[in-house]
């Protein structure tokens, strides 16, 4: 293990370790999932031969390119998804304002027309 | 015989507001009942409903106001909404609240309506409009887009001043909240079987409405909305609602 490595668990646990501390209620729970993630990424760091030897079994050169490889797929798969959660959230936004709208909606009875005769107080009735 | 007239007028701080509904209360003489159905898009100082003018016997105005700001497109289909809910009407039209559309082209679109079309596109190429050359070439690339995109040569592209008969509003229903909706309005109505015509309109360009129009560049927004909306959906059956 180089110090480079040594470091970057240092950073990885360190962060695991200020969440475990920070978080409160049911928010804990995702500290799990997160420890699952942390455990995989320290494999990769402690030992980046053996995703190496992974790697070149499934005919890819360095451990590196397999895991930004993953990581690419992964994101671009997220970003397309969040786009059509987005546009729908937009639609139902729309939809709600709209409901808001219509319910109250009045009739506009405003001032005299112009060349009519003014006087009358203005007002609007729903 | 005459007609029963609903105007669609989506409004976003119009400071021409009031002339535009005092020459629509003037052409309202030439109809049975014309009623104006506002909608105010969520403008920081919203629609002052002391200072419109009121109703008399032919003229009515009937005002919503969007909380949040949300695009023309969807003022125009909460106009639609409002409009059916006192439906039915001999025609109803779409308007600008800013005065580039000519009242005095109402007659022949409420007449193209009444006379059997489903909707009548206002062309303004046909009109006497005077258009700046920017926006013409830009117009030129939209109707070009357009007629690739429904199968038929438009004389027109992205006006807002059209009519429509009662079975094709009723039929319609905009999801473009943006500026894409005027695509959105031909394509449907040209998918749907509707009879379409196009109507020579005027309108007009001023200093005012160029600096609030869109801009040239927004053309590459709507056809971002476009695309946005056909890859990620989001039509009746693919809403989770």
């Amino acid at each position: 293990m180089t110090l480079a490595s040594a470091a970057l668990l240092v950073v990885v646990w360190g962060l695991f370790v200020f969440d475990a501390v920070t978080l409160r209620g049911p928010a804990r729970r995702m500290l799990a999932l997160e420890a699952c993630f942390f455990l995989a990424g320290s494999v990769l760091i402690a030992s980046p031969d053996s995703v190496t030897s992974l790697a070149n079994r499934v005919g890819i050169g360095r451990g590196a390119d397999l895991v930004s490889y993953m990581a690419a797929i992964w994101l671009a798969r997220e970003s397309l998804v969040n786009r059509r959660r987005r546009l729908e959230l937009d639609d139902r936004l729309t939809e709600t304002v709209r409901a808001v709208a219509l319910l109250q909606a009045k009739e506009v009875v405003g001032t005299p027309q112009r060349g009519q005769s003014s006087g009358e107080s203005a007002s609007t009735t729903t | 015989m005459p007609q029963r007239i609903a105007i669609l007028m989506p409004s976003f701080d119009e400071p021409r507001l009031r002339a535009t509904l005092d020459e629509l209360a003037r052409a309202a003489e030439a109809f049975a009942s014309l009623r104006v159905f506002l909608v105010d898009d969520g403008a920081p100082a919203p629609v002052d409903v002391a200072a419109l003018p009121g109703p008399s016997e032919r003229f009515s105005v009937r005002l919503a106001r969007h909380v949040i700001n949300l695009g023309q497109g969807a003022a125009l289909e909460t106009a639609r909404c409002l409009a059916l809910q006192d439906a039915p009407f001999d025609a109803y039209v779409t308007m600008d609240a800013d005065g580039q559309h000519s009242v005095a082209d109402l007659a022949p679109l409420v007449f193209a309506i009444t006379s059997g079309a489903d909707v009548a596109l206002g062309d303004r190429f046909a009109g006497g409009s005077r258009i700046p050359r920017v926006r013409a070439a830009v117009l030129y690339a939209a109707r070009l887009f357009e007629s690739l995109l429904i199968g038929r040569p438009l004389g027109d592209a992205h006006n807002g001043l059209r009519a429509f008969s009662h079975r094709a509003i009723a039929s319609l229903k905009i999801r473009q909240a943006r500026m894409a909706h005027a695509t959105e309005i031909v394509l449907a109505v040209c998918r749907s079987g509707h009879r379409v015509v196009e109507v020579p309109v005027t309108v007009h360009y001023t200093p005012e409405s160029r600096r609030r129009g869109q801009s040239s560049l927004g053309a590459l927004a709507i056809v971002a909305d476009l695309l946005r909306r056909y890859l990620f959906g989001a039509g009746p059956a693919s809403t989770t609602r």
